[in-house]
């Protein structure tokens, strides 16, 4: 999977979990998490649960507010894909 | 007295099975209590945690080696996370005639000593797992006992009867001030608040709990083990969240215990994928500590679960009132518990009960503050309808309760933004986006005279020095939303900022 491929995927899963139309259109690698998208504490654990689902991995056992932008979270998945 | 409400507990009993009903039953102390179910549920799976499961007799004898380590009569805080260590150590305190104080694991280190000597700590009860958070202890009373919970004592000893009125655990909280304090429960308002667990939940004994809240707040103290215990149940110990539904999967809980914020995301995954993330085991989600939405009441009878609001305070032992009847009264938080007295003051919810704190400990301004002619005032807006169902309509003061339960207090975050010198002041406030999603925000009215010199966009350089200061926060305090203000606030004739109230 490459990484526009995964973005798609992290867009949809962040669209998911928000009420904001444009949550999707928002996500950008340099788009910060907490602060922009409004992720809450509750948000990060769905989105990670929801990225283990999606890509059959596992994270490893970072806080999930370790990540702070969309884009860490891609490269994350693709480095946990290699 | 006008306006004064009480319960009996026979209003509880066409909403659990008749057979049960009548085993919910008072004991004395916690002590008795465990004796209790040591007897009756020797061989049956009590806790079960990291790949091991521990018998009810198991567990009471492997504290009964750890009571001689606490003495009696003794005030023992207790530094350790959720674990089986954490239930055997606390069940040992309790039932060896001393008290546990309950300190958050995630504590600063830097406080650990500040909270024992605050709460009255004698000593200092800990998981190896946390040894690094004693360095501010040990520096500063070398004498002060430290025991390591996995280190049992040579002889065993047995359980200790303790009087009702005998302080049990002093629990943390924010309270309706907003500024961290002990509220001390003796015996009769644990069992109390642990027998309340039991009502209106129709099958209640011999279940499957998980554990996902932290045992160091009432709700996951007192309603997930203490009920757990005290109904014969087996509690599975989640260690981390994002694995919980790997977790369900294998131990296939009946009861889970836990936050809205929670309820709200698994019903969000589980219609992500397809399939009911919770298992096909769970019949009842106890649902607290936060505004319960009647969305998910109404949406979790559809995947065959009951989704039974409550609510409570730490100061009541955790339970006050809980909806047995959650799908015919949605809006409401349910029917007091038995063995209260509630009174409606100007619209705020005053209590006196079995079930309530003896005060905060050592904290004279706090009590005084807290009570009126001996009556707990809640700082709660509530009504109570014709059939006895209390509705909470407002919070006063202050506190912002978080989706998730988090208590935040403005002043508390705001002192730490106030930090550096280029900011006037700040507000912290619950904000209600357009979608409908409430976020923690920040504004600040920076100090112009103390940014000469800085190049560039100056707001842009406030808002990330606002954000180091924002990560460096626990992430339930974080604000999602920082703005800079050009003006200062509106304020009040005392220079007090006029507080916003966008989501009341």
């Amino acid at each position: 999977m490459n990484r526009a491929e995964i973005t798609e995927k992290l867009k949809d899963i962040l669209q998911s979990a928000s009420d904001d139309a444009e949550t999707a259109e928002k996500c950008k690698d340099e788009t910060k998490l907490q602060t922009e998208l409004g992720l809450s504490s509750v948000d990060m654990l769905y989105m990670v649960i929801a990225i283990e689902e999606t890509f059959d991995i596992r994270f490893d056992d970072v806080t999930v507010t370790s990540f702070e932008t969309f884009g860490d979270v891609v490269t994350y998945i693709e480095n946990k894909l290699k | 007295m006008e306006n004064v409400f009480t319960t009996d507990r026979e209003k509880f009993r066409p909403y659990n099975s008749p057979e049960e009903f009548d085993r919910i039953v008072y004991y004395n102390s916690v002590g008795e209590m465990w004796e209790n179910c040591v007897k009756e549920y020797a061989q049956r799976t009590a806790i079960e945690d990291d790949g091991k499961k521990y018998t009810y007799e198991q567990l009471e004898e492997q504290a009964s080696f750890l009571r001689p380590r606490f003495g009696e009569g003794k005030r023992v805080a207790l530094l350790c996370p959720n674990s089986y260590d954490f239930v055997k150590a606390y069940l040992a305190i309790v039932t060896s005639g001393s008290t546990a104080v309950i300190l958050p694991p995630q504590l600063p280190p830097e406080a650990v000593f500040g909270c024992c000597m605050k709460l009255g700590a004698n000593m200092l009860a800990y998981h190896p797992a946390l040894s690094e958070k004693l360095a501010t202890v040990k520096a500063a009373a070398p004498q002060f006992p430290l025991v390591d919970i996995t280190e049992a004592a040579a002889k065993k000893k047995d359980t200790v009867l303790s009087k009702p009125t005998d302080p049990c655990v002093v629990m943390f909280t924010g309270g309706t001030t907003g500024r961290s304090k002990g509220a001390l429960l003796n015996h009769r308002a644990v069992i109390e608040g642990t027998v309340n667990g039991c009502y209106g939940v129709g099958h209640v004994f011999g279940q499957r709990y998980m554990l996902i809240l932290p045992l160091s707040h009432v709700f996951g103290l007192i309603r997930n083990l203490m009920t757990c215990l005290y109904t014969g149940s087996a509690m599975f110990i989640c260690r981390s969240n994002k694995d919980m539904f790997r977790d369900i999967a294998t131990f296939r809980p009946t009861i889970m215990v836990m936050v809205p914020a929670l309820a709200e995301m698994a019903l969000t995954l589980s219609r992500k994928f397809g399939r009911n993330m919770l298992g096909d085991d769970l019949k009842y989600i106890i649902c607290g500590a936060a505004a319960v939405s009647p969305y998910l009441i109404e949406e979790y009878p559809k995947m065959g679960i009951s989704l039974l609001a409550g609510y409570g305070l730490t100061e009541s032992a955790n339970l006050v009132s809980g909806n047995p009847n959650s799908v015919g009264k949605p809006e409401s938080v349910g029917i007091p518990y038995p063995n209260q007295q509630l009174r409606i003051v100007n619209g705020e919810l005053w209590l006196k009960g079995d079930n309530m704190m003896d005060g905060y400990v050592g904290d004279e301004a706090e009590n005084a503050a807290a009570y009126e002619d001996g009556w707990f005032k809640t700082g709660d807006l509530v009504k109570i309808d014709g059939d006895g169902y209390l509705y909470i309509t407002g919070r006063s003061k202050e506190i912002i309760v978080l989706a998730n339960g988090e208590n935040v207090s403005p002043a508390e975050v705001e002192a730490r933004f106030n930090t550096p010198a280029f900011i006037a002041d700040t507000q912290v406030f619950e904000d209600v986006l357009p979608n409908g999603t409430h976020i923690l925000a920040l504004e600040a009215v920076p100090r112009a005279t103390e940014l000469k010199g800085i190049e560039g966009d100056v707001k842009e350089y406030i808002t990330k020095e606002l954000e180091k200061i924002n990560a460096t926060l626990p992430p339930y305090q974080r604000v999602s939303r920082i703005e800079i203000r050009d003006t200062d606030f509106e304020r009040t004739p005392s220079m007090k900022i006029v507080r916003y109230h966008k989501c009341k």
